[in-house]
């Protein structure tokens, strides 16, 4: 037997139907007259976890990630042991508080207070229990006098922090936590990493599913990549993470297509005498492109570290003519720490169609120094490098 | 750091998962969800409250409408009730008529309302029907009261063979649940039930003797009957002993217990099997 709080699920497979037919009689009765035609046999399936092994012991913290449909939500309901698998053997071992989809557990009809009744009664805990954390609960979710109105009338927000709160305090061994960020506030969002990782500390067992990378990696000591409904990548965090996020740039890089009235011919970016660029050196970006008329434009670059937002952009009012028209930006001081970047490029002129779009151009990668570590708690680390000097004195 | 490459095709048939039910986990996980029954039954009767506007006044007002109803028609069907006022003899039927249709048809479609929870939390599922059983028992409490009401204004008295009701009782609750459970997980898999459920539930009603007593089917029938309908019994039973103040049939009460307790244990396995599929379906 597994002490609490452990999770062992070796060769899990799950599958559905690949066309989820509506279970009306009507529908039985044709696919039963089908199948007597096709001799039985032949139904649509659809592997959604494929020999998925996942352990974790009394209070370790696992962050799942990977693409929609890759198969993570399907796991934890596996876990919860709401979905049975097709295949394997799961055990899950103690009292396990679930956050799946915003409003887990959740009843519209009933008010905030039932609900923490409720939902608490459905993770086993007695009356006296939930009343003793009940308080607890109403703060962190900020719900106050909120609390004695039916659920239907919440916000969003407030179903989601209610659903955080309760599977949060309610003392669960295991926790699992579905992507339910999303749809709190910043501050509300920076208050749910914290309480995970004072439930992990409590030594309770997290598995995280998340889309945010930086909130993973903060919280999770070891991550686990699904990639259609196959473990593509497992070990410490940020190893997976970090292979995780080269093979979005890798795809976003070869699916980005641009169309626009110029063409980008050249894009270079080079340290001082072409060498590769450095943290807190010189850096040049080299850019040709090319019109079939002469106009005027806007040009944008910026450097990004994933496939989103930007860390910076520069601008430059641009007159272009016929032919290649050469544009070259050096930037005395590189704010950037080693690491991998992609360079943007784009030109507006505010007419309709944007004549050389928003896009990648270039990947480029800096040697230097890599940022201090961050305490504990910080989830979102920018990668700028600043120069600094330290002095203290006693 | 590992990859995950080679994953065969499919998975190989011997790691097939499969839930294995001990008698002993499952009466203990049932035990340990005992508060969670009350829970959903509070709830259940919660909403009901704050969503109508008479409230638990629709729990007397079926069996009473039908009681009317029933009295009205007697007149052409030349019923003998011998000394019992035909609304009592009636309404003492319809108490655990009401008990059995309203718990599958509220404990039918249980799982299908609960979907969104069914999907987020684990819980033992038994609990959704079991709880709208529970909800339905509720309701009979308050008829019996009625009940009660009715014996005054008839100035009828129970008599002292009211005492062997302990006894029949547990037979209508166990084919009420029985029932309840396959109906609501077969639900999940077969919508149309839900339609269907109202009709068939009409039906019962008129194939059992509520309106009518037991002797109307002919005595070599008789023990064929109540094991396919052991609330036949049970209604026989409370109004022999409630009413006619004679000890009930034990042949045929003995036969309904049996006939209840394989629909009962025959019901939760089915149901426990069917639940393995619910989330994938629902």
């Amino acid at each position: 037997m597994l002490p609490r709080g452990s999770i062992s699920a070796v060769h899990v497979w799950k599958r559905f139907h690949a066309d989820r037919r509506r279970k009306l009689l009507r529908d039985q009765v044709q696919h039963l007259s089908a199948a007597r035609l096709r001799g039985g046999g032949g139904r649509g399936w659809r592997w959604a976890l494929r020999d998925v092994d996942l352990l974790a012991g009394p209070g370790e913290s696992v962050g799942l990630i990977g693409a929609n449909g890759s198969g993570k939500s399907t796991l934890l309901k596996i876990l919860t042991r709401v979905m049975y698998p097709h295949t394997g053997k799961v055990q899950v071992v103690g009292r396990v508080g679930a956050l799946i989809e915003v409003r887990a557990g959740i009843h519209p009809d009933l008010t905030g207070r039932e609900n923490i009744q409720l939902y608490g009664t459905l993770l086993g805990l007695d009356r006296r229990r939930i009343r003793e954390r009940f308080d607890e609960i109403v703060a962190f979710a900020e719900l106050d006098d909120a609390i004695d109105r039916q659920l239907k009338f919440y916000s969003s927000g407030m179903q989601m922090r209610l659903g955080f709160a309760v599977a949060a305090f309610l003392e669960p061994d295991i926790l699992l936590v579905d992507e339910v960020l999303a749809v709190g506030d910043a501050s509300f969002q920076q208050r749910c990493l914290e309480r995970m990782r004072a439930v992990l500390n409590q030594g309770t067992t997290l598995v995280f599913v998340s889309h945010d990378l930086a909130a993973v990696e903060a919280t999770c000591s070891r991550g686990v990549w699904l990639q259609q409904g196959v473990v593509q990548s497992e070990g410490p965090v940020r190893d997976v993470v970090n292979a995780y996020r080269q093979s979005i740039e890798a795809a976003a890089e070869s699916t980005t297509e641009v169309t626009g009235e110029l063409r980008l011919i050249k894009a270079e970016v080079s340290g001082p005498g072409r060498s590769t660029p450095r943290t807190q050196e010189a850096l040049d970006v080299q850019l040709v492109v090319e019109s079939p008329a002469v106009r005027s434009g806007r040009l944008y670059i910026g450097v990004s570290e994933g496939p989103a937002t930007p860390i910076f952009v520069l601008r430059r009012d641009l007159q272009l003519g016929v032919g290649e028209t050469k544009a070259h930006c050096s930037i005395r001081s590189l704010p950037l720490p080693r690491g991998r970047f992609y360079l943007w490029v784009g030109i507006f002129e505010g007419g309709k169609r944007d004549p050389l779009p928003w896009h990648p151009a270039r990947r480029f990668e800096v040697a230097g120094p890599g940022l201090d570590a961050a305490p504990r708690g910080i989830v979102r680390l920018a990668p700028v490098h600043v120069d600094a000097a330290w002095e203290v004195e006693r | 750091m590992s990859a995950g490459a080679d994953v065969p095709v499919i998975p190989p048939p011997e790691w097939r998962f499969r839930r294995r039910f001990h008698p002993a986990a499952l009466f203990r996980e049932l035990w340990e969800a005992r508060a969670l029954v009350w829970t959903l039954a509070e709830r259940e009767i919660r909403i009901r409250y704050k969503q109508a506007i008479l409230g638990f006044a629709w729990a007397v007002v079926t069996p009473l409408v039908l009681m009317v109803a029933f009295s009205l028609f007697r007149k052409a069907a030349k019923i003998d009730t011998g000394p019992v006022p035909y609304p009592l003899f009636t309404f003492i039927a319809l108490i655990p008529w009401t008990f059995f249709s309203t718990s599958v048809a509220q404990g039918g479609i249980s799982l299908i309302n609960n979907v969104p929870l069914l999907n987020k939390v684990y819980c033992p599922r038994e609990v959704f029907p079991t709880a709208s059983v529970v909800v339905a028992g509720i309701d009979s409490l308050i008829s019996t009261s009625v009940l009660g009401l009715l014996f005054l204004r008839y100035g009828f008295m129970p008599k002292p063979t009211t005492i062997w009701v302990p006894a029949i009782l547990p037979i209508q609750i166990a084919f009420t649940l029985g029932v309840t459970l396959v109906v609501s997980a077969v639900m999940v898999y077969l919508r149309d039930l839900r339609h269907a459920l109202p009709l068939i539930l009409q039906m019962g009603l008129f194939l059992t003797p509520v309106a009518f007593p037991l002797d109307v089917v002919p005595w070599q029938f008789r023990h064929l009957y109540v094991a396919l309908n052991p609330l036949a019994a049970v209604i026989d039973g409370y109004r022999r002993t409630v009413l006619y103040g004679r000890p009930p049939s034990l042949s045929l009460l003995t036969i309904a217990a049996v006939s209840s307790l394989v629909a009962l244990a025959g019901g939760y396995a089915a149901f426990k099997r069917l639940e393995t599929g619910i989330a994938d379906v629902a």
